[in-house]
């Protein structure tokens, strides 16, 4: 009966878009249990790998509201389609970026720690991947969308390092001399 | 004597640059602000969901604008750009060949137990600047660590403390420590070697070096391990070759998320350093 519970309560999590609050941390290490398997998987070829953990993780990302962020003040003076084609690259970009860090990926062992309410509209959940000689501290943070009352990622911290901030400083330093053409095509 | 006069007229210098630069950024953003509020109540006719989606996104800028406050000051940024190349070039082609066959050579279970070894004989470190900030609770957790490690743990050589007890690392040193204390990073630095700091962290390493065991300057303390200042250097190589060959990989992969290198790396110490202090 409990085993049966928890395949429905799983499977609801996992099939859900985004996630309701209650489930965050649920659905979350469910998530990254499953990203962990698939790694652990001596049987998938490591593009199969990518394409896995991926489409695990994928639906949870705001990848439009990411984009958005990290443009700053000069998402608005874009123009609908510099929006989207944005977002696409960008998009395309992190996902790059996330999975040539999977590659990194030794066995290391990963923690949940603690999920704490920020705001009425923001989450924060931290994990913990314990290294060979360190660790580190994994937060991912999410916010809550108005209509539909789901929470969705919006930026992850790495070691105390905001990915979004990070890249929002970048492209404010690139666009000051640059153009938006070239910063589509440097990405 | 000398020296230590020549650092407190240096830390004096630093700080005073601080509390100008300080007030520049400050100055700055509520120029931004008021900007904002004025530019929401102008009289475009808006429908409320539009306010909904504006307000929604004003949320995240000022989210994110707030951290972009302590924008740090960068007046050798010419010189830190070129050693940042030189930092680069140093990494790929010097420090990466050589840990991939120190690697290849010594393995991982010895190498694992040489950086224990190194984390651990630095407790003094952590010790004083857990102390000097009055983090109790972590001086008792590194003591403990400390103890077990010492000698369950065979001269620090394994881990127990973290592999059977679960005792958190609180890595403190002493720019963390002025950082605690309300002092601002001071102007970016890029040391040789060594990669990004700041005039504060910089500072910082004198005391910590002082402290460290690791570290012998001037060839007069019986406890430390390098017996002069040549040792030292040559037992900070192997540390920084023994870390850099249990993290292989990671410089790279990280290097690909820049668009201009220096910057990128000056923004991750910074953020990095700013959460480290506030931990």
């Amino acid at each position: 009966m409990l085993k049966k519970i928890l395949v429905i309560l799983l499977l609801s999590g996992l099939s859900a878009h985004a996630v309701e609050e209650a489930n965050i941390k649920k659905v979350m290490d469910a998530k990254v249990k499953k990203v962990l398997g698939i790694l652990k998987n001596t049987k998938l070829s490591q593009k199969q790998k990518e394409h896995k953990s991926i489409t695990v993780m994928d639906k949870i990302f705001d990848y439009r509201t990411m984009s958005q962020i990290s443009m700053g003040k000069r998402w608005k003076t874009l123009t609908a389609k510099e929006k989207n084609q944005f977002s696409r690259t960008f998009e395309k970009k992190l996902k790059y970026s996330y999975v040539d860090k999977l590659r990194l990926y030794n066995n290391q062992r990963v923690i949940t720690k603690e999920l704490k309410k920020l705001k009425s509209n923001r989450i924060s959940l931290e994990y913990r991947i314990i290294g060979k000689d360190k660790n580190y501290k994994v937060v991912y943070l999410f916010y809550k969308k108005r209509k539909s009352n789901q929470w969705y990622i919006y930026d992850v911290r790495l070691v105390g390092v905001s990915i979004i901030q990070t890249y929002r400083k970048q492209f404010s330093e690139f666009l000051k001399t640059k153009s938006f053409k070239q910063l589509l095509k440097s990405l | 004597m000398k020296f230590l006069h020549f650092y407190f007229i240096i830390t004096f210098f630093i700080f005073q640059g601080c509390s100008t630069q300080q007030a520049d950024p400050q100055a700055n953003t509520s120029h931004i602000e008021t900007a904002e509020t004025t530019s929401d109540t102008s009289t475009k006719p808006v429908t409320a969901t539009d306010k909904n989606t504006e307000a929604f996104d004003n949320e995240f800028e000022t989210e994110f604008a707030e951290s972009e406050k302590t924008e740090v000051s960068d007046p050798l940024s010419g010189y830190n750009r070129s050693m940042t190349s030189f930092n680069d070039a140093f990494f790929t082609y010097a420090l990466n060949p050589v840990s991939k066959a120190y690697a290849a050579i010594i393995p991982q279970p010895l190498r694992l137990g040489l950086s224990n070894f190194i984390h651990n004989i630095k407790y003094p470190v952590r010790l004083v600047n857990n102390l000097l900030q009055l983090k109790f609770q972590n001086i008792s957790d590194e003591t403990e660590r400390f103890i077990v490690n010492s000698t369950v743990g065979l001269a620090g050589f394994m881990d127990p403390a973290t592999h059977y007890m679960n005792i958190p690392v609180h890595d403190e040193d002493f720019g963390q420590t002025l950082g605690h204390y309300g002092a601002g990073s001071g102007f970016h630095l890029v040391l040789p070697f060594l990669g990004p700091s700041n005039a504060r962290d910089t500072l910082g390493l004198f005391p910590d070096m002082y402290l460290s065991p690791l570290v012998n300057l001037k060839s007069y303390d019986q406890y430390r391990i390098p017996s002069n200042f040549a040792e030292s250097i040559a037992v900070y190589a192997v540390e920084v070759t023994n870390k850099n060959s249990l993290r292989l990989g990671e410089y790279e992969s990280l290097k690909k998320d820049a668009l201009d290198l220096y910057p990128f790396l000056k923004d991750i110490y910074e953020q990095k350093r700013a959460s480290e202090i506030a931990e």
